[in-house]
């Protein structure tokens, strides 16, 4: 798909209530935000921030209440539920927390579950590729409960970039991970990004996690209220503490 | 522990609603009979009070007793009505006598073909009133010979005016009255459909073809007691007949009639029996997932201090409440569609019902059988809960270990032999009854497989995921591999539509083979036309006429009777030997002209080891005959003895004719023959009717077919809770699935692919169950019909037409089992499936 935006996603205006009249909560409370091509963003902010609406949002799995956001050129906002499937299965990728995978299918039909559901054949070369970098070259012909976490996480990993989206949506992807095999992951997804410019937003509250992004937003009551660039672990910690003040 | 098995309950009753109706409609059906037998039973019974309300005594020959008489003699002449009406206490006493008959149209031919129907009786009319059992309503009460009434229905419907004359065909010929008046029977002319005409005391008897009546009535003087003076008229009327009260009389009819009640009790509890054995497995298969999805809450009572016994309790409470409530509905919709169904049958045919109550036994039977389905089904998984360990609480979910499935292996395995076994014995070992062991064999076969149903699935599912990949790519692969996943469920729930299939295709079976020894042995039919009896026997006379047609041949009569050999009651046939084989290829060693007046024995005489020369001593009603076998008849079932006319008729007396074959002369015309003919009998005897072979084998074939879709229609029942398993698995593993199928909705999947990939599922285990169904079913009917070979059945037939519409309705019953589960499942909202604990 060749699109003439530098944005791989952006929202205008984002508004989102839970619920209606005195039982609404607003989960969004007008967000302005930009996604550029080729980055790793991270969103951060305390729980009930609306940081996975924020992302479940741009991502095309719930809709605004109010506002417009768009998938590179496409506004999504102004799509039907099945225009916004395609959308997904062409231009999105997942990773989500846990329960990444379809426990019936091998590690290599998961992976290649986004191309099968589109119908398209598989570039042997780019799985190769992925395969190697995400080391799960022995692992393909294992079902899901064989497998370890991490493992499992890479494997979606490996799934998100088969089809080469234009961005990637991830969920706290080493949450359920331990501090080695969380590193080893968020390390993969940098170098996706590092070497095949890839898009990739990820949610976390893990302030380690969120130092492997080229930038963060900070999220509070539904607002973006600060970015940060080039992060370390430091001054996201620092960035967070004032937050909570 | 019961408060938290209700509330399981009250928060999942989703899960168990298919289950709850799957009882209900088994019990419903329990229920409806019996509501229906009930009501019917009440209506009869005052019915038979409504008709015995006037007469105080009735006399009547007594069905132990056998009377003898020549025919055309009474068993109660005028002199015995005198005595009667001599005997104290008796007011006044009549003769009466009842005569079936057809009321023939205006162009005098017999309605309907003279096929069946609702018959006209010829009655006496007493000119007492309360022994009339009818008040005259227009015009006047027969007087003269030839004059009749007859009943205000009947005079209505035909169109009938005062004056007219009315021919009425029986088997004796045609008689025609003079239409005088109107009359009602008892209070509202209730006549079950029937027509009712009433004549003289001598028209009756000219009609009937008798010198007397069938029965007394009489009416006592004020004051008596009719009991007495019923022993008393008992000791002046002829030996072999007794004296009853009408209120005795009403009481032993509603006794018999409750008796017939009681088979259709039985039978259709039979059927339900299979429905809710079908249930069975719905039931053990939603509880089985339900103890699977709550392992962990179970462990977690468990860790928390329940006993292993107390979580086997709580699911079996949970299913006894489930139990109550789908029996109550159950009986409730039974006691509905009992309502329904005599509200239409009044409206046909008048006020046979009495008031419709919910009957005790329909509900003793309704609950009892509705509780012990459940419960015995949740046994083997509440066994399973109470298993489980206080660790599964721990566990992720979905990763509980599957239980192997060897123990069910080794006891499928271990019927499926013993089943063949016993099979074969009935097939080939000779034994007596071989039927006997071919239905047990059948039914171990069936079981067997139902157990072995994952281990044939698994590779099915297999073999399938190639196929359906190739068809519905991706779908079809995710399809096969959910079936494959829980091959126990997916087998189960086939299992439950196998055992609802397999009966269907055993019966179609069953009858496509009966159609077939039909049509074989009408192929070596040679005569031109047969006539079969319409009401009572064929009548000589009219044999005589066709006989007498120029074209005519020969009229080949048929009848058959019962005799006592050696003891045994044993059938003969009586044909008329010179022309029998120019009317019909039977099978026999030589022609019939042989039998020389002696007999010829069939195989299962034979056996007995009976050859050409022995002599047979056969015991007839009237006179016992020793003859000599003279020849062997070599097909089973058709009769154990051949006799010729002259024989048969020393044996039996006066005898019956059930068939009659004719034979046109070389060169002449069978249409222009049989117009003739025809129009020959229509003067005396409309009801004799002629048809062809072709046109006897399609009136022998609408019996088959009806038979068949009345068993089919019971059997859809079952069927209906087959299909309603497939829609409750699917449902409960899209329920377990839910983070699954939003996973791949989030990753792209359309809802119509998730709709699809549900359908497939779904239609993978309809077509697998009905294959499998129809294979046992087509096999065990074919046995069945080969080990009744004694009864005649000579040639198996495979239903294929009908294998083929079974076919279509399991695939068109697997879309639409898919409907709900697919809609829930492709409906799913994404988020919610895919959050987090």
């Amino acid at each position: 798909m060749t699109t003439t935006s530098a944005l791989a996603a952006s929202m205008r205006a984002g508004y989102k209530d839970y619920g209606f009249g005195e039982m609404a909560v607003r989960a969004l409370n007008g967000v302005n935000v930009d996604i550029a091509r080729s980055e790793f963003t991270a969103i951060m902010g305390p729980s009930g921030s609306g940081k996975s609406t924020l992302l479940h949002t741009l991502a095309g799995l719930d809709r605004l209440t109010a506002g417009t956001s768009s998938i590179s050129d496409i506004e999504i906002t102004a799509l039907t539920e099945s225009q916004v499937t395609e959308v997904r299965r062409k231009n999105i990728g997942f990773v989500f927390q846990s329960f990444n995978l379809i426990p019936s299918l091998t590690a290599r039909e998961n992976i290649t579950l986004p191309l099968d559901i589109a119908g398209t054949s598989v570039d042997g070369s780019w799985f190769d590729e992925i395969i190697g970098i995400l080391g799960l070259g022995d692992r393909l012909t294992h079902l899901p409960a064989e497998l370890s976490g991490g493992q499992q996480q890479r494997v979606a990993v490996a799934r998100a970039l088969m089809s080469r989206p234009e961005i990637i949506f991830a969920d706290e992807p080493s949450g359920n991970l331990d501090s080695r095999s969380g590193a080893e992951l968020l390390g993969f997804m940098r170098r996706a990004v590092k070497e095949f410019g890839q898009t990739i937003v990820m949610v976390t509250h893990d302030p380690t996690a969120a130092s492997y992004a080229d930038r963060i937003l900070f999220l509070e009551d539904g607002v973006i209220v600060d970015e940060m660039r080039e992060p370390t672990a430091e001054k996201i910690l620092d960035r967070m503490k004032r937050m909570g003040s | 522990m019961l408060r938290i098995a209700l509330k399981n309950v009250k928060h999942n009753p989703k899960r168990l609603i298919l289950t709850a109706i799957a009882v209900a409609l088994g019990v419903s059906l329990v229920a409806a009979t019996h509501v229906f037998t009930n009501a019917l039973s009440s209506g009869f019974s005052a019915l038979f009070n409504d008709i015995y309300d006037t007469v105080d005594v009735i006399v009547e020959p007594d069905p132990d007793a056998q009377i003898d008489l020549p025919e055309g003699v009474s068993v109660f002449q005028e002199s015995d009505i005198d005595k009667v009406r001599a005997t104290a206490g008796v007011a006044a006493a009549d003769g009466n006598l009842t005569y079936p008959g057809v009321l023939l149209d205006k162009d005098g031919k017999a309605p309907n073909g003279g096929q069946g129907g609702p018959p006209t009786l010829v009655i006496n009319w007493s000119t007492t009133p309360d022994l009339a059992g009818a008040t005259v309503i227009d015009g006047r009460a027969p007087a003269a010979d030839g004059e009749a009434i007859v009943d205000v229905g009947a005079f209505a419907k035909d169109a009938l005016a005062l004056g007219d004359t009315i021919k009425i065909a029986s088997e004796r010929g045609v008689a025609e009255f003079t239409v005088v008046g109107t009359a009602r029977f008892g209070e509202d002319n209730n006549t079950q459909g029937a027509t009712l005409v009433y004549t003289t005391a001598a028209s009756a008897q000219l009609f009937a073809g008798v010198d007397g009546f069938d029965g007394i009535q009489a009416l006592v003087t004020d004051g008596a007691n009719p009991d007495q003076v019923a022993e008393a008229v008992g000791a002046v009327i002829p030996e072999g007949t007794r004296a009853l009260t009408g209120e005795q009389k009403a009481a032993e009819q509603a006794a018999e009639f409750d008796q017939v009640l009681q088979y259709v009790d039985i039978f259709t509890l039979a059927f339900a029996l299979i429905s809710l054995f079908v249930g069975a497995y719905i039931i053990a298969n939603t509880f089985r997932i339900i103890v699977t999805q709550r392992t962990r809450e179970l462990g977690l009572l468990r860790a928390i201090g329940m006993r292993g016994s107390q979580v086997r309790s709580m699911i079996l409470l949970e299913a006894a409440a489930v139990g109550v409530v789908a029996s109550t509905t159950g009986l409730l919709l039974g006691w509905g569609l009992a309502l329904g169904i005599t509200a239409w049958l009044e409206r046909l045919s008048g006020d046979i019902f009495g008031t419709i109550t919910l009957p005790p036994d329909a509900i003793a039977w309704g609950y009892g059988l509705g509780m012990l389905v459940t419960l015995v089904s949740a046994l083997l998984p509440a066994l399973h809960a109470a298993r489980i360990a206080p660790m599964e609480a721990l566990r992720e979910s979905g990763t509980q270990s599957r239980k192997p499935l060897r123990t069910r292996n080794i006891v499928g395995v271990a019927l499926l032999a013993a089943g063949g076994a016993v099979f074969a014995i009935g097939l080939f070992a000779g034994f007596d009854s071989p039927y006997v062991f071919v239905g047990f064999g059948g039914a171990l076969l069936v079981l067997g497989t139902t157990l072995l149903g994952p281990q044939v699935l698994v590779p099915l599912a297999f073999g399938l995921r190639g196929v359906l990949t190739k068809l519905f790519r991706l779908d079809g692969k995710l399809a096969a591999n959910n079936i494959h996943r829980e091959p126990r469920r997916s087998a189960n729930t086939a299992a439950a539509l196998m055992i609802g299939v397999m009966l269907l295709a055993l019966v179609a079976t069953f009858t496509q083979s009966l159609k077939a020894t039909f049509s074989e042995q009408f192929s070596t039919a040679n005569a031109d036309f047969f006539i079969t009896p319409t009401a009572g026997p064929v009548p000589q006379a009219a044999l005589d006429v066709v006989a007498a047609d120029a074209d005519v041949a020969y009229v080949s009569r048929v009848a058959w009777e019962e005799v006592q050999v050696d003891g045994a009651t044993r059938s003969l046939a009586i044909i008329d030997a010179d022309t029998a084989d120019l009317a019909f290829g039977y099978p026999h060693d030589r022609d019939f002209t042989e039998l020389a007046g002696g007999v010829f024995v069939d195989p299962a005489i034979q056996a007995q080891g009976v050859g050409v020369g022995d002599s047979v001593t056969i015991v007839g009603p009237a006179t016992t005959q020793t003859l000599t076998v003279t020849g062997l008849y070599e097909r089973d079932g058709d009769a154990n003895y051949f006799v010729d006319w002259e024989t048969g008729s020393q044996l039996v007396g006066e005898t019956a004719i059930q068939q009659a074959m004719v034979g046109l002369n070389d060169g002449a015309d069978p249409e222009i023959a049989r117009d003739r003919i025809e129009s020959e009998l229509a003067v005396d005897f409309p009801l004799v009717q002629l048809q062809d072979a072709s046109e006897l084998q399609q009136f022998v074939n609408q019996f088959i077919d009806l038979f068949l879709t009345i068993i089919s229609a019971l059997l859809g029942s079952a069927l209906v809770i087959a299909i309603l398993g497939v829609m409750n698995t699917l449902l409960l593993s899209v329920t377990e699935r839910t983070r699954e199928i939003g996973l791949l909705r989030a990753v792209g999947l359309r809802k119509s692919s998730v709709w699809r990939m549900i359908t497939i599922e779904s239609l993978v285990m309809a077509l697998f169950g009905a294959m499998l169904g129809m294979i046992l079913g087509v096999a065990v009917g074919a046995a069945l019909v080969r080990s009744l070979a004694d009864f005649g059945f000579s040639s198996v037939a495979i239903p294929w037409r009908l294998l083929g519409v079974y076919t279509l309705l399991a695939g068109v019953a697997g879309v639409a089992a898919a409907l709900w589960p697919a809609r829930r499942a492709s409906r799913l909202d994404i988020l919610k499936a895919i959050a987090t604990e």
